[in-house]
């Protein structure tokens, strides 16, 4: 940026408030917030779930429902770039957001501030076409647009985010693209009509890490050729380090830090935001890996060409016409007290391999051994002995627990079921046992589900797979959906029980770098096949295969050299 | 952590019941169908033609138990039992108590039916006759000492009389075309309405549950075979399988539930297998296959309870629409012949040529309160057994 283009302020918000209310009960949300961003400045907007993120943004787009919010206080200043059209010349005029009346607000929604969500599924009308909803997007503000001249701007806007092909995409429907180029056709839309700010609301977290690399480099260039602003919100802090000029960590509604992005990543000021950047993965304290050599330790769990496919079905006899090939031919070892990390992006097979290993997902051949006993093949009944042995853990806290029962009965079932505790009070009691040792209350055990926060399910659902005493246990995911302290936590906990039980882990993620900070091994899967194993100082450290070269290129990083 | 070992033991259904009727909705409901119980346990002494109690000479006797049905003596007793398992201090699961209730349910049906000769030909006219004649010290009469197929021979008034019309015997909703008393009928068919929702409900939900649960749960061929099952009985037309029934083995009431019942179950199955296709494949219930729990488990404690929200709306309805099945053969002229139901009594309302507004009114009342009842309670259960929807529907304080 040069000194020209960043001495005119875009976006001034000063003290601002926003007041939620739910019931008899209001949330400060948003409590005096101040900030302001320049013109062709990014400023990111860091903060856990909760924090209040969001709704500042939907405060200074003014799209929060009017029922539920009010500010009591503080302005929301916008350099309004008031212009006829593409081509006439344009006027300024500093205003108030929070001031104007709906009329004006709609003009400046779409036009002068646009917004890019995070799931590009729902932000998208799955029954228009692409070009469809990008020329609406333009014709509703330049009503003095012919439909021809619509629709050779939204076929530039959409070839300028690189959509490949674009003249045939324009008809095509939100399903018929990728999470990458739905994004993309959302970023084409908020920018046809060239807007001053954009803000951006997790736009790359429901991408993959390779697609994330790709969207936010496309946004940088963007950001360049067109001189906007961009307000990022996020919560990965590998990604602020990629893109902000700027940068605020909000914590409960309030922005506690707000600077220079290489300042407060280097050195933050309040202990909060020290909290947080040492939560991240990458600075959290190395830890030593294990000496031994796999070749010593026995293995625990064996593949050997397993296959799971999902036959395509066609026509009215239901023919199988071919298969999905969700697992192809992938043989493993799992040595006994080993963390494995199997990587690779959303499709790639990951959690059918782990449920697969598991028999929740029946393999369609190839066979998988635990202690060298073949489980390919057995019924519910005969698989019994073996599920004693090995559990699993799942990304999703919402879904993981079952929201009717208690978490005593949760945990306790599985006990009962496999001979574990002669009475109920003996099973009680090695329940909460098992709660301690994931760090939560024993009380916790008379409480239902829904009562817990993110983490704490996911410590529940920890302790469920925990209390049969496994030898294995299949981490799905179990942090994506965590907000980067909690994780931290999680991590931290789950090495603990390592070394305290002698578990061995299969650990599934998307994150790079959770697994160099935990996992002994790396298994890249690519498309159902395994592209690369091996130590993960090795996958991680010096990559081989051009696959793992890319994904690991595209994981954003926090220090940039 | 010891109050807590109470609630433990409390069970998941006991706590959705208090959670349930914490909302007024539920609660108005549930009165009204408590007090269609009482009256349907009770009819015999609240409606009927012969003293409660009577005195002659000191001696103290009451003429009613010689003239109670069977049906009458099974209600009872059943009802008293269930009293005595709910008041007996020892704190049961729901199951338990469920279960002891069936045996005792069955003992008591076979003991009645062993045990007990039923009077056959009443002639209720004897009975005023009988207390015109002889001298009691003192009579107890029912609070409507009419029975309802006492027609009131040996009284001369016109049939269908308007409520309150005759001084000298007070009939609180009028009379009906042949002379009986529409209160007297309107209890004791407060009995037809609440048996014939509830049991033709339960033989559908049950037959819907297990087949439909299996369904869902494991996909592929049985549900193929299952939803073909499901498709033959929905093309079968309950109301012509009923007059079929009706006309070949006769106008019984348990006919007429049981074939409701399995009609009706196609319904729920639908209902179930939709929602274990969703519950299925998510994470709680993989964790339960991972722990190797028995099928048993997965299926009724950990599937079910999540996914009957939607079944419990339904059965609400299949309450209702059994209740006007019923109604509907009454109509077509088809009911039960001696015992009133609401249904018939709506049919004679427009049998009449004259339209008498309380042959209308008090039963169409009445069938309405009931099914309105039932929904209110449904919809009450169903947010209760969320627990996150409760709070948010409000019905839970």
């Amino acid at each position: 940026m040069s000194a020209n283009d960043t001495a005119k302020k875009l976006l001034e918000v000063k003290n601002l408030q926003t007041w939620l209310q739910t019931g008899n009960e209001t949330i400060k949300a948003v409590d005096d917030v101040s900030f302001s961003l320049n013109k062709g400045e990014t400023f990111c907007l860091v903060g856990e779930s909760g924090s209040g993120k969001s709704i500042l943004a939907l405060s200074i787009i003014q799209l929060l429902p009017v029922k539920i919010s009010h500010h009591p206080g503080g302005k929301i200043f916008f350099d309004w770039r008031k212009q006829a059209s593409f081509d006439s010349k344009a006027t300024y005029e500093t205003i108030d957001m929070l001031s104007l009346d709906e009329e004006q607000l709609c003009d400046i929604r779409g036009s002068r501030i646009a917004m890019i969500f995070q799931e590009p599924m729902t932000s998208l009308n799955p029954v228009a076409s692409v070009g469809e909803q990008i020329t609406e997007a333009l014709l509703l503000h330049h009503p003095e647009m012919s439909d021809e001249s619509a629709k050779a701007r939204a076929l530039k806007a959409m070839q300028e985010v690189q959509i490949k092909d674009a003249e045939s995409r324009f008809d095509n429907y939100p399903h018929q693209l990728s999470g990458g180029q739905r994004q993309r056709i959302m970023i084409a839309m908020a920018l046809a009509c060239e807007p001053d700010l954009l803000i951006a609301d997790e736009p790359t977290t429901a991408l993959d890490v390779t697609v994330q690399a790709e969207v936010l480099k496309l946004m940088r260039e963007l950001q360049q050729r067109k001189g906007m602003s961009i307000l990022f919100i996020t919560h990965d802090f590998g990604v602020v380090a990629q893109i902000a000029d700027k940068v605020g960590v909000m914590k409960q509604g309030k922005l506690i830090e707000f600077g220079e992005t290489r300042q407060v990543l280097a050195q933050p000021k309040h202990a909060y935001s020290q909290k947080l950047i040492a939560s991240v993965p990458e600075n959290l304290p190395k830890r030593s890996i294990s000496s031994k050599s796999s070749d010593e330790l026995k293995t625990l769990i064996e593949t050997k060409n397993l296959d799971v496919f999902f036959p395509i079905r066609k026509g009215i006899f239901q023919r199988v016409v071919d298969h999905v090939r969700a697992i192809d031919d992938v043989s493993v070892d799992i040595h006994q007290g080993k963390i494995v990390a199997v990587v690779g992006e959303s499709g790639s097979g990951k959690t059918t391999l782990g449920r697969a290993i598991l028999q929740l997902q029946k393999p369609t051949a190839g066979s998988v051994k635990i202690s060298g006993h073949e489980l390919v093949g057995l019924s519910h009944n005969e698989l019994k002995p073996w599920r004693k042995k090995m559990q699993i853990s799942f990304q999703d806290p919402q879904s993981s627990l079952n929201p009717r029962i208690l978490v005593a009965k949760t945990i306790t079932e599985p006990m009962q079921v496999h001979g574990i505790g002669a009475s109920d009070e003996e099973r009680i009691e090695l329940a909460a046992q098992v709660l301690e040792s994931v760090q939560l209350d024993r009380d916790y055990l008379w409480r239902y589900p829904h009562e817990f926060s993110g983490g704490q399910r996911q410590r529940i659902g920890l302790a469920r797979a925990l209390a049969l005493n496994p030898e294995f246990i299949v981490c799905d995911e179990i942090t994506s959906a965590l907000d980067v302290s909690v994780q931290a936590e999680v991590l931290q906990l789950l090495l603990e029980i390592r070394e305290k039980r002698d578990l061995t882990l299969l650990f599934i993620t998307h994150n790079i770098s959770v697994v160099e900070y935990l996992c002994d091994e790396t298994i890249v899967l690519k498309n159902g096949k395994v592209v690369e194993s091996g130590l993960t100082a090795d996958v991680c450290g010096n990559p081989q295969h051009d696959y793992t070269q890319k994904l690991l290129a595209a994981v954003p990083r926090l220090n940039i050299h | 952590m010891n109050d807590n070992t109470h609630s433990r033991s409390s069970g998941f259904m006991r706590r959705v019941l208090n959670k349930t009727f914490s909302g007024w909705g539920a609660r108005i409901g549930l009165v009204w169908i408590i007090m269609l119980a009482i009256m349907a346990i009770f009819a015999p002494f609240l409606a009927n033609s012969m003293p409660l109690l009577v005195s002659l000479n000191g001696k103290i006797s009451a003429p009613i138990l010689r003239y109670l049905t069977i049906e009458d003596i099974v209600v009872l007793l059943a009802f008293f039992t269930l009293l005595l398992l709910l008041l007996t201090p020892a704190r049961r699961s729901l199951k338990k108590l469920f279960l002891y209730f069936v045996i005792a349910l069955v003992i008591v049906t076979v003991a009645t039916l062993q045990l007990v000769v039923e009077q056959e030909n009443i002639v209720y006219e004897d009975f005023r006759t009988d207390l015109k004649t002889t001298q009691y010290d003192w009579v107890v009469m029912p609070p409507i000492p009419y029975a309802p197929q006492d027609y009131l021979r040996d009284i001369n008034t016109l049939p269908l009389e308007a409520p309150l019309e005759n001084k000298a015997y007070t009939h609180w909703m009028g009379t009906e075309e042949n002379g009986g008393d529409v209160l007297s009928r309107m209890i004791h068919a407060s009995r037809i309405a609440l048996v014939i929702g509830l049991l033709a409900t339960g033989i559908g939900m049950f037959i819907g549950v297990i087949l439909g649960g299996l369904m869902g749960y494991f996909s592929g061929v049985v549900d193929m075979l299952g939803m073909r099952l499901v498709e033959i009985f929905e093309s079968i037309p309950t109301l012509f399988l009923l007059l079929t029934f009706v006309a070949f083995f006769g106008r019984s009431i348990y006919i007429i539930m049981i074939i409701i019942g399995l009609t009706s179950w196609s319904g729920y199955a639908r209902y179930i297998r939709a929602e274990f296709l969703r519950l299925r494949k998510q994470d709680f219930v993989q964790a339960t296959i991972a722990s190797g729990l028995p099928l048993r488990s997965i299926l009724f404690r950990h599937m079910l309870p999540n996914g009957i929200a939607p079944l419990l709306v339904g059965a609400t309805f299949g309450i209702a629409s059994a209740i006007l099945a019923e109604a509907t053969l009454s109509f077509l002229g088809l009911g039960l012949v001696g015992a009133p139901s609401w249904g018939q009594m709506l049919n004679q309302s427009i049998q009449s040529s004259t339209f008498n507004w309380w042959m209308a009114v008090y039963p169409g009342g009445a069938i309405f309160l009931t099914v309105f009842a039932y929904n209110l309670i449904g919809e009450s259960l169903r947010d209760a057994i969320d627990p996150q929807m409760a709070k948010k529907a409000g019905v839970v304080g």
